[in-house]
Formats: structure tokens, sequence, C-alpha cells
């Protein structure tokens, strides 16, 4: 499904360059749910980022659903991202000028895969029936993120990216969250990949991965019994 | 409407005094105090002669025809009028300018006013003339007599070209001007005839306005009688009465430090004609200066000395603003008379562009009080400076 | 209080083109408003200048015959007791060839209160009237004499004619005048016991002597009044084009406020009062304020330096008025500009600071409000547009039941409250027509999406749009009016003007010049004309009796083969043969629209006029269109009017025969008659400066509703600058979601296409309203004259072009930054890391 060969990403910084990936490896398969873990600025998001062709690699490849990301176009990344990607941000991201029904099959509809029943059925499952006239800056936090995975899972997509999808959440509404999300990408039947630095969030995926210092490996410590 | 240049005039004539002359200004009211400088001066000495001085001297500075009259119309009522021609040399006779058409020496100011109860009329014309010429807008002429600005003349009725008559043509005069305003016109068409001889003041016609000797040429007929008739306020009456008309010329009329006057002139009952005034400032010991004319029926004058005339304001009223007497005590002790000189309207400001009082009066014995059966006189009294 | 300061303008650190756009509506608004009222201020101050002076306000005497008068001519009707004045008037080449007017008076007789009295006030007259005299003089005239304002006091520059009486510089003289006394200036002139004309105070002459032409000041229409109408429209067009710059203002205002809206809740919870904040507010908007006003005022003095020849030659041409071509400000003038750009700063922000005060420490609300505040907003916008419009309905109204040519500033209202009325109505109009447009593409997400996102953006596009709407507006209204008047003026030239040959012999010549030319063998027709003044003393019509007492010219026309074809008449009573027998007969006068539409005339109105020998009543047989024309004329046949009102011979027009030789027919003219340089004018000379006054006229009106449009693209540009960054923030998911780049700029151009065509399309309607307005009500009540109403497809087209282009040009530069920024940093924006 995704696929990393020895990638690596530096970026110009004002201390000079910073390489954030320094030859990743990353295999996931259909199906399959992995967290990945890291301090702060320890390049998650850009892997997430190089993941959804949403930018490339410096070196190395990077194949999403067969395709190697760098061989596309823009345009065709950007369907590629279309037909297979769910993406669930931090920041929720939704589109305010739409409805909760709109932005919830927004890309569904982008991708031409909206089946009506999935959609109603997602907009019960995250508790957004009768809310679908409310236009997102209406709804709570925890709403809207809810609304924002409906808009990713929508196209039952191959693949699930989500980047600390619970991070702006307390704890309770956190949790109801992430075992919602957990529950309906096992429904769609999509990949899941999830940048958080939570152990108890990353706890009940396949498997755990760390970040550190541009390479990944298994996470240390507490979290480690699980990957 | 009146002519732009009031101001300008103003200030040309009070020489930078303002309307409301100044304490400290030095050139006295409408600029009459001013140096004579270049031009000629009236002196002791200087003797009248006629009929060349009825018409214009250009040598000097300044110089006016002075008509005022008493009248009454068919039903008693009083009306009186006044016309003035003044004249003012532009420049010194030595840098007069070549007589090219328009060039001017001589600058012309003609009032006219009639009243008549609280109504009170008054216009004023302006003109230039070059002295080399006759006929221009304005001008003088002394055989046979005319004076006028425009269409306002003051003119001999004896004709000329009658050779036959050896009259002297001053004796006999019409007076017109007319003058179109608002109120439906105003004017006269008058004759005047004198019924007494001119009559010379002070000293042959010298009159002395300062302690310190300047003065002018000075002489008066004050024995016109006069017919005709009188507009005001577009209505037309016919009116008869007594004149007044004063010949002034001079170069410095007044001491620079005079700042006005009040001068009287009155036909009394009995006959005789008192000319007095005062000028306020300049007297021996730096107070006013009297003089004035005691004339006889028959026009034998008589000079009176500043000595020999008590002048008392005892009422005054407030015209256009100004604090002006309306109510004189007026003694001559050497003629037996002691009056009491009063304005019965006090609304006679002439707002011409130099303003100045000029109406009407009666004159009563001193111990008469208030009873108008005993009237002395009447007369015209006019105060400037104020 | 100075920390809070600073961080309150710190933001304008970060968003430096926020206060780029504040600037610029400030600095754009305050120019054309100031440039405008720069050319109004130093054209009145001209025509304070000519009023002061001679030529107007005074009843004029000339001789009947054209002779000139002289000096016994003057003591003869002074003597008469008549109030006259002598005028004496040459001219004279300055030193750097331009023509001067030398001007002769008398100040003694002059009647009074003219400004030459004021200027006079302090001068002594004695200077004035005896040598060396003294030659008063505007300061701008100096540089003509060759010397230079310092020297200028008492100088005696020499000309060709001699040498000049030394100069006394005075203020209130219209530029190009030299005015001195009489006798200097008969000396200087040469012209002995000559003047050129007799004045006198208005009215004081009840008719003209003997032998004499009176001319009443009322006749000689004031340049300040003439002109007042074009004024008022140039006032009209600043006037737009300063609303037009105070939206950009009051959207710069608004973007900045709230994006500082949590800074300003930190400042408020860190203990600065909500008063204080207000007040720092009211302070940062003064700065700016100060700064966009100044450069407004500064730039505007240079437009105006730059319109203001166009404008001095419009004026001068069309209404003999004399404006100088240098700018001649009063102190007042910088005053005011700056007071009227600060006020209306203070208007647009004072929304803001209202916001400001009302905002709660805690209030998270902002973002969750805007969409009901948005309603609100619009909801308010559609009431205020109904008060507008029932405003405009009330003067509307009211007009209709004024008389034609009355009510100009009430027409400008009118049209005022059509503007703006639209301008408010937009925003909910187009809010209603994106809804209801969003329920259409349900099934296109993009589609969808772009309309709903529009709507989204329309609370920052909204004032952006209106000012567009009107300045499109103003634009097509305009050029409808005048392509109208142009095709309308022309054809009226071309059927007024139909001798090919204009001659105007001296006055004594005028017969013996005719009897030649009709012995001519080239010369078909000849068609003398002939001129008289007279007053409108009755009007017998069917509401009866009036007597208006209005001074009228009566000008004489030949009714021959050549001119009745083609002369245009707007209304007869019997028809256009009946109406030119009548005229022909001389049973009959016409009257021009302009005397009709004041004084309310229809054809077989009786009028009686004064004439030399007691009155004279005529029937109205027609009415007649004469543009151009600030009086109220009455048209007689010439022999009539030679006859009834002993007019002065004015000209001849000839009609050549086919194949005539125009060279040989005017070198004999010349030869035979020794006439002037100008005493021969050629028809297609005529109809070229005619024509020629015509552009000159609405050269400026023009270039002022280009400027306005220019303005409204400006505001368009701002806005969508100002929110850029806002945007990419919202396009960014839509692209990490799988839309291409290149789809966002696409939808983005078609979204603001698509509302500046909608806009463009609202405009079309509103123009022609607008047209209608011009010609029906301004024009009537400006000129006197009614224009059809023309409205080009072309303009149309042109109208609907502009606004696509102008909003594409605006979102070109947005566009194209998006375009062109890297993929990488949209995602920064996007995520925050």
């Amino acid at each position: 499904m995704l696929e990393f060969r020895q990638v690596h990403k530096t970026y110009a910084t004002p201390q000079g360059p910073l390489a954030v990936l320094a030859g990743v490896d990353l295999q996931l398969g259909s199906g399959e749910s992995l967290a990945l873990m890291g301090e702060s600025g320890s390049g998650k998001s850009t892997l997430l980022h190089l993941a959804a062709g949403l930018d490339l690699p410096d070196a190395g490849e990077v194949r999403l659903a067969g395709h190697s990301i760098a061989a596309l176009d823009e345009a065709g990344r950007a369907r590629l991202r279309r037909d297979t990607l769910g993406l669930v941000f931090q920041q929720f991201h939704l589109v305010p000028s739409l409805n909760v029904s709109d932005n919830l099959r927004l890309q569904a509809r982008l991708a031409k895969r909206e089946t009506p029943e999935w959609s109603a059925h997602l907009s019960e499952r995250l508790g957004l029936a009768g809310l679908e006239r409310r236009y997102p800056e209406q709804l709570s936090g925890g709403q809207q993120q809810r609304l924002a995975i409906g808009r990713a899972l929508a196209p039952r997509p191959a693949l699930l990216l989500a980047d600390e999808p619970t991070g702006n959440l307390d704890e309770t509404t956190a949790g109801e969250v992430l075992e919602l999300l957990l529950a309906l990408v096992r429904e769609a039947g999509s990949a899941l990949l999830m940048v958080t630095h939570s152990p108890q969030v990353a706890a009940p995926l396949d498997r755990c991965l760390r970040l550190t210092h541009g390479r990944l490996g298994p996470a240390a410590g507490p979290e480690a019994r699980r990957c | 409407m009146r002519p732009w240049f009031v101001a300008a005039l103003l200030l040309l004539t009070l020489a930078g005094c303002g309307e409301r002359t100044a304490p400290e200004d030095p050139a006295g009211f409408a600029g009459l105090g001013e140096a004579a400088g270049d031009f000629a001066q009236a002196r002791r000495g200087n003797a009248l002669r006629f009929p060349e001085d009825h018409a214009a001297h250009p040598d000097y500075r300044i110089e006016w025809w002075y008509l005022t009259a008493n009248l009454a119309d068919a039903r008693g009522e009083p009306l009186g009028l006044q016309w003035t021609l003044f004249r003012q040399a532009l420049t010194p006779p030595d840098e007069r300018p070549a007589p090219t058409p328009w060039a001017a020496d001589q600058l012309w100011m003609a009032h006219m006013a009639v009243s008549r109860g609280d109504t009170h009329r008054v216009a004023e014309r302006f003109a230039r003339s070059h002295s080399a010429e006759t006929g221009g807008q304005a001008g003088t002429r002394a055989e046979p007599f005319r004076a006028w600005v425009d269409h306002w003349q003051l003119a001999s009725r004896v004709d000329a070209s009658d050779e036959a008559n050896t009259d002297d043509t001053f004796a006999a005069l019409q007076l017109t001007a007319h003058q179109d305003d608002e109120h439906g016109g105003f004017g006269y068409d008058l004759t005047l005839t004198a019924e007494g001889p001119l009559v010379a003041h002070g000293a042959a016609g010298f009159s002395q306005k300062a302690a310190d000797g300047q003065g002018s040429m000075y002489y008066s007929q004050p024995f016109w009688r006069i017919e005709g008739e009188v507009t005001l306020d577009g209505e037309t009456r016919e009116v008869s009465g007594r004149g007044w008309l004063d010949r002034e010329w001079s170069s410095q009329l007044l001491d620079e430090r005079q700042q006005g006057w009040d001068w009287f002139s009155l036909h009394l009952e009995d006959g005789h004609r008192l000319m007095a005034f005062q000028l306020r400032g300049g007297g021996p010991d730096g107070g006013d200066y009297r003089s004035g004319t005691w004339i006889s029926p028959a026009g034998e004058p008589t000079a009176l000395g500043p000595d020999e005339i008590g002048l008392t304001p005892l009422a005054s009223r407030e015209v256009e603003g100004r604090e002006v007497p309306t109510r004189w005590r007026l003694e001559v002790p050497r003629a037996g008379v002691e009056l009491i000189v009063e304005a019965p309207h006090a609304e006679r400001w002439m707002d011409t562009s130099v303003p100045y009082w000029e109406g009407e009066v009666i004159a009563r014995d001193a111990d008469s009080g208030q009873d108008r059966d005993r009237r002395r006189g009447v007369g015209y009294l006019e105060m400037t400076g104020y | 209080m100075l920390t809070a300061l600073a961080t309150l303008l710190s933001h304008y650190r970060r968003h430096p083109g926020q206060l780029a756009m504040l600037l610029l509506g400030l600095w754009v608004a305050g120019a054309l408003w100031s440039g405008v009222q720069a050319i109004n201020a130093s054209a009145r101050d001209s025509y304070s200048r000519a009023e002061a002076l001679f030529t107007t306000g005074l009843d004029r005497l000339e001789r009947r015959d054209g002779e000139p008068l002289t000096r016994d001519d003057y003591l003869r009707l002074r003597r008469a007791g008549l109030p006259v004045s002598p005028l004496l008037e040459g001219s004279l080449e300055g030193l750097d060839g331009t023509q001067l007017t030398v001007i002769g008076i008398d100040p003694l007789t002059l009647p009074g209160d003219n400004a030459f009295a004021a200027a006079s006030r302090q001068g002594e007259l004695t200077a004035f009237l005896t040598p060396p005299w003294q030659t008063r003089v505007a300061p701008d005239t100096l540089p003509s004499l060759g010397v230079n304002a310092r020297q200028a006091h008492g100088a005696e520059p020499r000309l060709a004619e001699g040498r000049l009486p030394p100069l006394m510089p005075s203020p209130t003289l219209p530029p190009g005048t030299l005015v001195m006394d009489i006798a200097a200036a008969a000396r200087l002139l040469d012209s002995g016991e000559r003047i050129t004309r007799l004045v006198s105070a208005p009215g004081m002459l009840e008719r003209a002597p003997e032998g004499l032409v009176l001319t009443r000041a009322a006749t000689l229409v004031s340049p300040g009044q003439l002109t007042e109408s074009f004024h008022l429209n140039l006032t009209a067009m600043a006037l737009l084009a300063l609303v037009v710059g105070l939206f950009i203002v009051q959207a710069a205002l608004g973007l900045a406020l709230e994006q500082r809206l949590g800074m300003l809740r930190t400042l408020r919870a860190l203990g600065v009062s909500g008063r204080g904040l207000v007040g720092l507010l009211a302070l940062e908007l003064a700065l700016l304020g100060l700064v966009g006003a100044v450069a407004g005022i500064v730039s505007g003095v240079w437009l105006a330096s730059l319109l203001l020849p166009d404008v001095a030659a419009t004026l001068g041409s069309l209404y003999g008025a004399e404006v100088a071509v240098t700018l001649n400000l009063p102190w007042h003038y910088w005053l005011g500009g700056l007071a009227v750009t600060l006020g209306g700063l203070l208007l647009a922000g004072s929304g803001v600071l209202w916001r400001a005060a009302r905002l709660s420490v805690l209030g998270l609300g902002q973002a969750q409000a805007w969409r009901s505040g948005f309603l609100r907003q619009l909801r308010g916008m559609a009431l205020a547009g109904g008060g507008v419009t029932a405003l405009g309905l009330v003067l509307w109204a009211w007009l209709s039941r004024q008389p034609p040519g009355e009510g100009l500033v009430a027409g400008f209202g009118l049209i005022a409250a059509l503007l703006l009325a639209s301008a408010l109505w937009l925003p909910p109009l187009l809010a209603l027509a994106l809804a209801g447009l969003g329920r259409l593409v349900r099934r296109h997400p993009l589609a969808q999406w772009a309309l709903a996102d529009l709507q989204l953006q329309l609370p920052r596009l909204a004032l952006a749009m209106m000012a567009l709407l009107i300045a499109l507006a103003a634009n097509l209204g305009v050029s409808s009016m005048v392509g109208g008047f142009r095709l309308t003026f022309l054809d009226w030239l071309d059927q007024r003007l139909v001798a090919d040959y204009y001659l105007r012999p001296a006055p004594e010549q005028f017969d013996t010049v005719q009897a030649w030319l009709a012995e001519r063998p080239e010369v078909a027709e000849l068609l003398p004309t002939r001129h008289a003044e007279a007053t409108l003393v009755e009007i017998d019509g069917p509401d009866g009796l009036r007597a208006p007492h209005l001074p009228v010219g009566l000008y004489g026309i030949t009714p021959g083969e050549s001119l009745i074809p083609s002369w245009p008449l707007l209304a007869t009573r019997a028809g256009r043969d009946a109406a030119w027998q009548a005229f022909a007969a001389g049973e009959a006068a016409f009257v021009n629209e302009q005397l009709a539409i004041d004084q309310r005339l229809e054809p077989g109105d009786r009028l009686t006029l004064t004439a030399p020998a007691g009155q004279e009543t005529l029937t109205v047989a027609a009415v007649y269109p004469d543009y151009g024309n600030p009086r109220g004329e009455v048209l007689l046949a010439t022999p009539r009017l030679a006859e009834r009102f002993a007019a002065a011979p004015s000209s001849i027009g000839l009609v050549l025969a086919a194949e005539a030789d125009e060279a040989a027919l005017r070198d004999a003219l010349r030869r035979r008659f020794a006439l002037g340089g100008d005493a021969l004018v050629d028809q297609r000379e005529v109809k070229r400066m005619s024509v020629e006054i015509f552009e000159r006229t609405f050269t400026i009106t023009r270039a002022l509703s280009a400027l306005t449009l220019g303005v409204a693209a400006l505001a368009l540009l701002a806005s969508l600058l100002a929110q850029a960054r806002e945007r990419r923030r919202q396009l960014a998911p839509l692209w990490a979601l799988g839309v291409p780049r290149a789809r966002l700029v696409t939808i983005q151009l078609a979204q603001l296409g698509g509302m500046a065509l909608s806009v463009g399309a609202l405009a079309l309607p509103l123009g022609a309203l607008l047209a209608l307005g011009l010609v029906a009500v301004i024009n009537v009540a400006a000129f006197g004259w009614r224009l059809p109403l023309h409205v080009f497809p072309g303009d149309l087209a042109v109208t609907l072009a502009t606004a696509m282009g102008v909003a594409l040009a605006a979102a070109a530069l947005p566009a194209t930054r998006l375009w062109r920024t890297p993929p990488r940093a949209l995602l920064a924006e996007e995520s925050g890391t």
C-alpha cells in the first residue's frame, strides 16, 4: 500500500541544512495500522506529507498504491490523493463555506465515489445526525474533528493519513474520537498511518515506530511492548 | 449704491486718520490741516475781487460753494436743504499734468440733501477736471456765474448775451439738482434772489482759523430769498424761504491740531444774520478757537473775535453711533444776544464719503424756555469731526 | 500607552500590504477629490476676479452704428443726468507674446462694489489719478511684463506701445488685465478722445439714449453663474471618486481590525481600558489619515495642474470665462481638502471603532458569529438601500412636479440616491444569487464549493464590488451622455451651418458689401443676420399673462431655400411648413429651447418685447434647439428684425453656387473691402472649432470617470491582496484533498470573473438610468437643453468587458502568487509547522 525506500529529506534553515529524514524505510500493507511517534520537530509531519504526495523526497522513493510519487506530475499526485487517500489533520481544516453535510461528502464527491448509505452511516456513527445544516464554526472541537474524520473516510480511501488527530482535544473527547476513528477505519477497510506523540493513542494500533534523528526504529520504553 | 472709493477718498482727504479722527492725528478734520506746501496761501491782506472770486481758485488746495436754505411749503411745514460743491486740487500748480484728454488736476465732490421732519435724503457726486479746460464734467465760471457737477448746478439767471444787462450775475441764481433713489427720488429747482450785499468775514475776507494765524478767504451771501419746487421721495411741493451761501478757499484751513468745527449760520427774525464757529483745539491756550460775524439787516458786518462768542453744548443725541451736540447756548454779548440753538431733528447725518452733521436749527432767546412762539430765528448748523 | 500603540501598529509591520492598501485608498480618494477641488477653487478665483472687473455686472452702452464713443458723448450724457462712466479698453502684447487687456477707468464715476474697489481701498486715489499714474495688475500677470514679484511694486516695464505707469500688484484682478486711470490708458493706447464704451450700474438706465445700444448686465451672465453647473458636475465626479476611495479604506480597516481582534483582547486582558483602546485606534486612524490625506492633497494639486489647462480652455471657449492656467489656491482650500479626507476617513473608520468599543474581553465569538453577523449586515444593507430608494423616489416625485430646468442639485441628489441604493442592494443580491446557484449545482462539488466559498468571500469583496458597480455605471452613464450629445450636436451643427462662408463686415460697410455680393455669380444665396437686445416684458400663454422682464437676445436669420430645409425645429404649432411660412412673413418668431424651458413657452404663446418704438408683440411659431448657448434667444426674419427692432447688422452667410471659385471670391472680397483677417470665416473652420470646444468640454468628465474606474479596480485589487494569505489557507485543504493547483487558480479566476460579470450586467441598466438622469434632468437644469437618450451597444459591451478586465486584472496578481507558491509553502501555511 505505502512504501518508503531510503527516503532522504533535507531543509535549508537559517542554521544550515537540516536533515529531517535520513534514509527512512517503511512498509504498510492494506488494512494495516501503524503509529508513528517522535519528538516535536523530529520529522513526523514531513514523513506524512511525503506519504500524501504533498511533498517530494530529495532521494529515495515513496510508492503509494503502486505508484512512485516522484514519477507523477502535480496533477497526477493530486488525482492519486483524491482517489486513494483520506487525510485528517490536527487543525481540522474543514471548509468553512460548506455545511456539515457538504463537508462530509466533499472528498467523496470530488473522487466521484460517494455512496449515500455509507455517508449516512458515517454521519450517524460520528454523532453528526441532526447537525447536517450547521456550519463548521457552529460545532464543538470534538464534533469538528469527527466531521474531518468522516470527510476523510467518506470515499472509503485505501489509506487514511492522520496527523495528531486528537492533539487539539481534551482527554475524554480524544479517547472517544480515537475509538471511533479506529472502528470506522476497520469498517471502511482502510489502512491507517497515524502520527502521534502519545503512547496511549499509539497503543491500539497494529504497529508502532519511532522517528529519531531522521531514522525509523522500534519504539523504546513502555510503548515498545506492542511494537 | 455708493462709489467704491469712498474709503479711498477718505484716506486721501483725511490723510490717514480714519473716519473718527484720532486725537493725536496732526492733519485736522478731512486733511484740512495739512500744510499748504506749494499751493497759494490765504493771507491777511488778500483782497476779494468780484466777479472773479465767485469762480474756482485752482492754485489753492481746497474750496467750496456751500448753500443752505430754511424753507417752508404752502402749509407752512418747514423743510431744509443743502447743496455743496467742494473742489480739491490733486497737484500743486507747478506739478499739473499736460491737459491731455482725461488728465486731471482737480477733484470735485458735490453733496445735496433735502430734509423734512425725520426724513433726510443725501446724495454725493464726484468728478475730475483739468484747470486748463472749461466745460468738463464739473467746474465753475465767474461771469455769468455757474458752478456744476453733471446736471447739478447753481447758475446765474441773468442772460449774459443780453448786453444791456449790467446786473451782477451773481445776484440772481437758479439751483437745479435731482437724484434718483429707491424712495422715488429727491431734488430741487429753485430761484435765488439776493436781497442784500455780499458779506466779507474776518479781516476784509481773510478769516483766521487758529491762534497762530492761518486761515481762509471767506465771504457769504446770507440774504437769499428762495422760491421754487422741492421734490422729496417723489413728491414735489412749492416752497419758499431763506438761504445762505458760503464761499471759502484756502490751502490750509485748520491748524494741524484742530480736529473739527461747529459752525452756525442764523437768520434772525429782526433781519440780522449771525455767523459763528468754533474750531475745536488750536485756540490761544490750546483750547477752542472761535470766530464769527454779526451782520446787520443792511449787510454791514461786525467781525467777532475769539473772546466775543460763547458756545456751550447743552444736550447731545446719539446719531449714527456718534454723540452729537444738538442743543447749544450761543452768546454774543457785544450784540446783546443770548440764544438757545436747537436742532428739532437730530437725524441729519451726512453719510457721505467725508461724513458730518448738517441740519436746520431753530434759535430762541435763552430765557424763553421751550416756548415755540418766542422763536428768534432759523438757520443751519454744521458739525464736523464727531 | 505608547507600548500599546506600538503593539497595535506592529500589525502593519507584519502585514505591510494592509497598510499600503489603507494609504492607497486615502491617497487616491484624497488626490481625486482635492484635484478637482483645486480646479474649482482656481476657476472660482478667476471668476470672482473677472466679476470684480467691469465687463460683467454693469450695464453697457455702445453706439448703434458701431462707431466708437467719445469723451463728448460721455459729458453730454453726464450733463443730462445719466449715471454713466467711461471705459477704455485696448490690448497690448506682453513681453512673452501674450495678449494683455488694458482697461482705463474713471474711478470717480465707476459704479461701486466691484472688487477693484476693494483692491483700491488702501491705495491712494491721488496716485491713481495723477501722473505718473499706476498700473494695477494681478501678480500672475507679472511674468508677461518681464517683472518678478519682488521688484514689481513701482516697476515701469516698457512694452512696444511705451512705458507702463508704475506697477501696483492687486491680487483680486483677473489674469492678463492691466487696470489704470483712463487718462493713463488713453495716453498708452493713443486713443485721444475715444472711449470703448460707457458703463452704468445695473438698472440705472431705463432705456438706451438716442443712437446707443444698451446691453443689460443681466444678459452678460457672469462667468461664475454660467459655469456653476460645470463645476457642480466636476464636484459630483470628485465626490464619487472620494466615496470609491473610502470604500477601499473601509475594507482595509475592517480587515486590520479583524486580524487584530486577538491582539486587542490580549491588550484588554493586560489592562488597557476599552476606552483607551478605542482612543488608540482613533489615534492610529488619525496618523494614517494625516499621511494619506497630505499625500492625497499633494498629488491632487499635481493632478489639477495637469488638468487645469484643459479645463481653462473649455471654460474659455464654452463660456468665454478667463481662467488662469496656473493654480491659485486660497488657504481654506488646503484646510478643506484635509478636513474632507480626514472626515471621510473617520466616517469609514467609525464602524471599526464602534466594533472595537463593544469588544468583549472574553468573547471567542467573532469566528462563530461572523455568519449571523454578515446576514445581519446584509439585511441592514437591504434596508438602507430601501430607504435610499424611497428618498430617490421622493426626489423624483418632487422633480417631476418642478418645471423643466429646475432642481440641478435635486437632480444630482436623485442620481446619487440611485447609485447608492444600487450599491447597497448589490451584496444582498449577490448573496441571494450565490445561495440559489449553490443549490442548483449540488452535484458538482467543486462548483458548489466555489459558490459557497464566494459567499464566504462576499463580506470582504462586497465593498470593492459596490465600488466597481458605481464606477462602471458612472462610466457608462457619462459615456452614453457624451456620446449622445456628440451625435446630436454634430447633427445640429450640420443643420445650422448651411452657408459656406460667414462674413462679418464693419457695420458701415454692411449694406455695400451685401449689395456687391448679391451681384457676384459665385454666390447662390445671401443669408444676412442681424442682432439686437430686448427685454421680454410679457408672455401671453394658455395659463394667462406673465411679466418676466427678462433680457433676451434677438437674432435675425434669412429664411431662404438653403436654410429652411435644414434648420432644426423641436416643436411647432401647426407643422414645419406653416411655422416657416409665418416666420418668413414676419408674423411669427422662433424661440430657442433654453428660453422655452426657462419661461415655459409653447408654440402659440405671444411675446411682448421692448423695441425702440415702444413694444412689439410676436407669436411663437416654433422652438429650435440651440446647443451651447447659455442665453435665451428669439429668432426673427432679418428684414423684420431690422425694421421693428432697429437691429444692428451682424454677419452675412454666403451660400456658394455649385463649382464657384471660392479663392477668387475671397480675394475679390478682401481686395474690394479691405476686410480684416477674421472678417471672413470658413464654415468648416467654424465646425472644427465647435467640435473642438465640444470635445474639450467633456475631456475632463471622461478623464474623471476613467479615473474613478481605475480607483474601483484598485479597490478590488487591494481587497484581493488583503485576503490573499487567508485565501491560501482556505485553498490548502482542497489541494491536500486532491484538487490540482491549476484547477484552483482557474476556479479563483472564474469566481471573480463571474462576480464581476454579474456586477457589470447590473451596471448596464443602472448606467442607462444614469444617462437618462443626466440628459433629462441634469443637462436641462444645467444648460437648458434636453437631449435624446442614446444607449450605444458598443458602450454596453465595453462596460461588461471592463468589468471582467478589471476583475481579472485585479485577480491576476493573487492568482499568480498562488500559482507560484511552492506546494511546500502552501502546506507550511496550512499546517503551521
